[in-house]
């Protein structure tokens, strides 16, 4: 798992990777057949894909997005 | 404490979405099923300061996780019909139906703070992440 899941575990990763390898499996999804598929490009892309969501998602869990401020 | 009482929200009170920073009545339907409403009432008070979530900008998040998932799946598996099965069984698991009602009253309040989370949300949205993590890690991308 990476590290940039530490801060994020609504669910333990153990339960996730269950739904996940079952999902795969169970569709007779064949990993290591996929990852030589992905090109380079791919991965970095996919790869900083997912390094932004979990920034995002880390800063909408660490705090509050809207502030209202009432100056009356 | 009769007759004209100042209300710092009156204008919210009869008609909805007609302040969003205040008051969010947001009712949203994604891919799955999810209801936020927040309520945040402040009578007769002043110098109120309220912190509270972007439903909005939350769904967003969430609309962005799962079309990464859903890109994920395109291009490792394809558009093939093993691809939309996979696709298919993980909304079955991502498929939620929660429902999330926060009532806050600040009434003769000076110089205070408000902060609320919506904490439904917030877990939805890192469970999303953390399946969208798992896929990747183990097509050894990151």
């Amino acid at each position: 798992m990476s590290d940039s899941s530490k801060k994020t575990n609504a669910i333990p990763d153990k339960v996730i990777d269950l739904i996940v390898s079952n999902t795969l499996s169970k569709n007779g999804v064949d990993l290591e057949e996929i990852k030589g598929k992905l090109t380079a490009e791919q991965k970095q892309s996919l790869k900083e894909l997912v390094e932004e969501l979990t920034l995002q998602v880390d800063q909408f869990v660490d705090k509050p997005t809207s502030r209202k401020k009432d100056s009356k | 404490m009769s007759g004209n009482k100042w209300r710092a929200l009156d204008h919210c009170h009869n008609t909805r979405n007609n302040n969003a920073d205040v008051q969010q009545n947001g009712e949203q339907l994604v891919s799955n099923k999810q209801q936020s409403y927040e309520w945040i009432i402040v009578r007769d008070s002043e110098g109120v300061d309220i912190q509270t979530t972007d439903t909005q900008a939350a769904l967003s998040l969430q609309l962005g996780i799962q079309a990464a998932i859903a890109a994920v799946i395109s291009v490792t598996i394809g558009d093939t019909d093993q691809g939309k099965a996979v696709a298919q069984d993980m909304k079955q698991y991502i498929k939620t139906k929660q429902r999330n009602v926060q009532k806050t009253i600040v009434e003769g309040s000076r110089n205070i703070t408000v902060t609320t989370t919506d904490t439904d949300l917030a877990v939805n949205i890192q469970a999303l992440l953390q399946i969208l993590i798992t896929l990747v890690a183990k097509l050894d991308i990151l």
